[in-house]
């Protein structure tokens, strides 16, 4: 790839920055790879904030899931430093490191900056550089090289669901599911939900109705098993936690295979055998009720097959005893912590959203709920909150029907499998295998990596390869984008304004994200791309289901092409013709008034009566919501706590949490269990190539047990080969006591492949290319701790 | 005039380093990763595991402690290194010679070489940004996830820090040394 600039120039300091606003890179420099200065680290690239004149346009972080509200600081059009925004409770008045660097992301050299479509071969990076009438003209008619959407669906008859879809965590990711899943009509869409959280949240809601907030304020004993808060941020929780732990109130048992930072900050550590928490939660269970220290009166009331679970517990005799060779924890501290859990004012065994490792967790969910209810300190002070709801209404899409459009099919050895987003690997796998009932011939991505994020690399890149037309949306060229056919360049986030966004639980407010800067190069905003693409797409693709669908046929028929098109929902573009900015104007007047928008438009935050409850009480601290305001009970007579659920037998889930030996923890001697997490200085595959980013966490080290590596010879720093059934990687070993002899660690989001992108371009080593495609059984969500591997000094 | 100082809650550090990043982007410190003029330290846990000594594993949050009796000072040959009406120990980078005395002086390790001026750089409570534009916060204060840090006149009675020292029991880094430093860690 030809090189026009170096980075250190590009780069130079202060304002000089502004000119990154157009001419600065040639029409050849398509992926800007800097070749020259591969390597080396610019000598600037942060600007001091000056004391000159300066606008604060409040905005909503994008680096993370958080949505963390803040101020960008801009200085002759250069954004020059984000500051936490102090109006926003859920997010506490911070900003985490990868907040405070997300000026790196806008600011990246490797930017996506022009539309472009692909002229060489797949994979082979050679693409052109296109207007955007051009790249949407490829998506619907293609080109030379590959098939456009009209084409694919005239071959298809109309059936829209041969078309899938994939949209990554954001504020926009609504927009593309408008446009795309209810206007354009697919069902087949997969994200970040079956990679992710899917049976926490599942698991919760189906028990206790909700993925419950926590007061910490009020808490005085936790139990953090699997969740890492120190490093993976959840706001408020983070910030709300560590302020009462370590002797100030809130005493903390953790529970994790690895002595993480959230470990450092606990009153007690107990490595735990990976995928076994269930069984230690059962063992919780059973001394409870053994000793009888459930609050009786509150299950009685609450409980849904309550009486036939203890009996169920007591029966299996999940002893501490019998938990103990399971879960290499001692079963006289499992005894100790039942007993002090119970024992607790507010005691809170800690909900930890984070990805599925082990294929039990939907039970193991249902079984921390139910264990959480039978102290009774759920939907009051210091316990499980429920809140309020969002203080925002639904929008209404006006949704054509597409009479020949196929069902989705990704449902092979799932229990339940969820309609809206289905499972990513059993998805991707039966299109693999030829499993699928039809072809799924495209895909159009945004703001999605998954040739990085589902486990079994190998398999992402055959399924994509075997796509007529792949779309990516995004702002950097990622590993993903580098097999796509059609290449379009988003603004960052804080080149956009989003959406408004609604929060709930015990401080409700709604946020908006204004833009701090014009989109740079010439990238677009999500919602000005969901109107051009739909307007490029909904008279093209409406010629085609007049071909194909009888339905529509009868339907023109009777009321003429014109109102058949409009009232049939397939102007696809409808959605998205007002400008975000009088979207967001609408709906924050018509729910709150006219002040309300003027609030929210100067503070980026808005909540009712938020001048009068909104008080700096020192430096570092802030009201929100005076506590009498605070809805700490919201739920009373209705809350239910489903012990044991009937319907799940149905799918061959069992009724009531139970233990099966299938899941107890073993290692082939000479292997180590692969198990994954976060630091706080990186989001998943997402921040790789930010350089601030990259002098905290050069490169993902795989953690080896200290005298696991003496044993080998391996020093700190040395080069491993990490390999398991499907793949291998290389990194650079941290030997340290911090992991078990039998385990190893890496941090996801490393290893890119995509020479596009500088700083990640093989750094470190992809872990998706070596976790298996394992699923669990409720929805089909991978599993990210199964995979065993070897190393090897090389 | 102010006697500036700053209190540090290190137990609330989680070491995610926001104050790193947020110290680095509001006051154009050159990137590298030993480019820094703050940072949080650490030690891995003593033992083996299972068995690891919380209590060994704490996060120490640290920087230029600007000593009321400071060695960097008293060391420089130039008068580069110089107090600033508040107290804060300062570096005029026009006056440097980079002879690095100060470097070696220091007993906390607090200077570094930024290599695009060729002059030793360090922390300046943000004197010459957020301070100047009347802030009353640094950016690592500000930013802070947990809180640890408040930043005031140590010479004001009214002020937060003040309060915090008075009623909380507090050390400081090598105190030892005679250095005075004036960043007070709360226990």
């Amino acid at each position: 790839m030809q090189v026009e600039m170096s980075r250190r120039r590009f780069l130079q300091g202060g304002v000089a920055m502004s000119v990154v606003g157009g001419t600065t890179f040639s029409a050849t420099n398509l992926f800007a790879s800097h070749e020259e200065s591969h390597g080396s680290v610019p000598t600037t690239i942060t600007t001091k904030t000056s004391t000159g004149e300066a606008k604060e346009v409040p905005i909503l972080c994008g680096m993370c899931v958080n949505k963390c509200a803040a101020f960008a600081r801009v200085e002759d059009g250069v954004i020059t430093k984000l500051n936490p925004n102090p109006y926003f409770p859920k997010s506490r008045n911070m900003l985490c490191p990868r907040g405070n660097a997300g000026i790196q992301t806008t600011y990246d050299p490797d930017r996506l900056k022009y539309p472009m479509i692909r002229i060489g071969k797949r994979g082979d990076g050679k693409y052109k550089r296109v207007t955007w009438d051009e790249a949407y003209d490829a998506i619907v008619n293609g080109t030379d090289k590959f098939k456009g959407l009209k084409q694919i669906l005239d071959e298809e008859k109309d059936n829209r669901a041969t078309v899938g879809y994939a949209n990554g965590e954001g504020l926009s990711k609504e927009g593309f599911e408008v446009l795309i899943g209810q206007k354009m009509g697919t069902p087949n869409y997969v994200d970040e939900v079956s990679i992710c959280l899917e049976t926490a949240g599942g698991g919760f809601f189906s028990t206790i109705g909700t993925y419950p907030e926590i007061d910490f304020e009020h808490a005085d004993y936790q139990i953090i098993a699997g969740a890492n808060r120190a490093e993976a941020i959840i706001t408020p929780d983070t910030m709300d936690m560590f302020k009462y732990t370590k002797g100030r109130g809130l005493k903390t048992i953790c529970i994790d295979p690895r002595f993480t930072n959230t470990a450092a900050k606990s009153d007690k550590w107990l490595p735990i055998n990976p995928g076994t928490d269930l069984a230690f939660v059962l063992a919780l269970t059973w001394v409870v009720f053994k000793e009888n220290l459930q609050n009786e009166k509150f299950m009685e009331k609450h409980g849904v097959g309550y009486e036939e679970y203890k009996q169920h517990i007591l029966s299996h005799k999940y002893t501490p005893e019998w938990a103990e060779p399971i879960c290499g924890i001692k079963a006289k501290e499992i005894y100790t912590i039942a007993r002090e859990f119970m024992d607790a004012e507010s005691p809170i065994y800690y909900p930890g959203r984070r990805s599925v490792f082990s294929p039990n967790d939907y039970q193991l969910r249902r079984a921390m709920a139910i264990f959480q209810a039978l102290s009774g300190n759920m939907d009051k002070k210091g316990g499980y909150i429920f809140g309020n709801r969002g203080l925002l209404p639904a929008e209404y899409v006006k949704q054509p029907i597409y009479e020949n459009t196929k069902e989705r099919f990704d449902t092979e050895g799932i229990a339940f499998p969820t309609l809206k987003s289905g499972s990513w690997i059993v998805f991707r796998n039966m299109v693999l295998e030829g499993k699928n009932p039809y072809p799924v011939r495209a895909m159009l991505m945004r703001k999605h990596n998954p040739m990085m994020s589902v486990p079994n690399t190998t398999k992402t890149r055959a399924f994509l390869e075997k796509m007529d037309l792949n779309v990516v949306i995004d702002i950097l060229p990622t590993d993903t984008a580098m097999l796509a056919d059609v290449i379009l360049p988003e603004a960052s986030y804080l080149e956009r304004m989003s959406p408004v966004k609604s929060y709930g639980f015990l401080e409700p407010s709604v946020v908006m994200r204004k833009a701090a800067i014009e989109p740079l190069f010439e990238t677009k905003t999500p919602e000005v791309i969901f109107k051009e693409l739909g307007e490029k797409l909904s008279k093209p693709l409406f010629e085609v289901s007049k071909k194909h669908d009888v339905a529509l046929q009868e339907l023109i028929k009777e009321k003429g092409e014109k109102v058949a098109f409009e009232e049939g929902g397939y102007n696809l573009a409808e959605p998205f013709e007002k400008p975000i900015e009088e979207r967001n104007e609408e709906v924050i007047t018509e729910v709150f008034g006219k002040k309300a928008w003027e609030t929210i438009n100067e503070k980026g935050v808005y909540y009712p009566h938020m001048e009068e409850y909104h008080k700096q009480l020192s430096p570092n601290d802030f009201q929100y919501y005076p506590k009498n305001k605070r809805k700490y009970t919201s739920r009373g007579d209705s809350l239910k706590i489903v012990c044991k659920n009937d319907s799940l037998t149905s799918g061959g889930i069992d009724a009531m949490p139970t233990w099966d030996d299938a899941w107890k923890f073993s290692v082939p001697k000479g292997e180590f269990r692969l198990i994954t997490g976060r630091h706080a200085q990186f989001t998943q595959s997402g921040t790789q190539n930010n350089m601030m980013l990259r002098d905290l966490i050069p490169t993902n080290f795989v953690w080896i047990n200290q005298r696991e590596a003496d044993k080998m010879g391996i020093k700190f720093g040395e080069k491993v080969e990490i390999k398991s059934d499907i793949g291998a990687i290389v990194l650079k070993a941290y030997p340290t006591e911090k992991i078990a002899p039998n385990q190893i660690f890496l941090l996801h989001g490393f290893g890119s492949e995509s020479n596009g992108m500088e700083f990640a371009y093989g750094n470190g080593g992809n872990d998706a290319t070596i976790i298996k495609d394992d699923i669990e059984p409720m929805y089909g969500a991978s599993v990210m701790h199964s995979t065993n591997c070897k190393i090897r000094k090389v | 005039m102010a006697r500036y100082g700053m209190a540090l809650d290190y137990k609330n550090c989680i070491n995610c380093k926001a104050c790193e990043v947020a110290c680095k982007e509001e006051n154009g410190v050159e990137l590298g990763a030993e480019k820094h003029r703050i940072w949080v330290g650490g030690n891995n846990p003593d033992g083996q595991w299972p068995l690891l000594d919380i209590a060994s594993a704490a996060f120490m949050p640290s920087q230029c402690q600007h000593c009321e009796d400071a060695p960097c000072q008293e060391v420089c040959p130039t008068n580069a290194t110089y107090y600033d009406e508040n107290h804060v120990v300062r570096v005029d980078s026009d006056k440097c010679i980079l002879c690095s005395y100060c470097m070696n002086a220091c007993p906390y390790d607090a200077r570094y070489v930024d290599d695009r001026t060729m002059t030793v750089d360090k922390c300046t409570f943000c004197s010459d940004t957020r301070l100047a534009r009347g802030e009353t916060t640094t950016a690592c204060q500000n930013t802070c996830p947990t809180k640890v840090r408040t930043f005031g006149d140590l010479d004001d009675p009214n002020s937060e820090i003040s309060e915090l020292l008075r009623t909380r029991d507090h050390f400081s880094l090598k105190a030892h040394l005679g250095t005075n430093p004036k960043l007070f860690y709360l226990t």
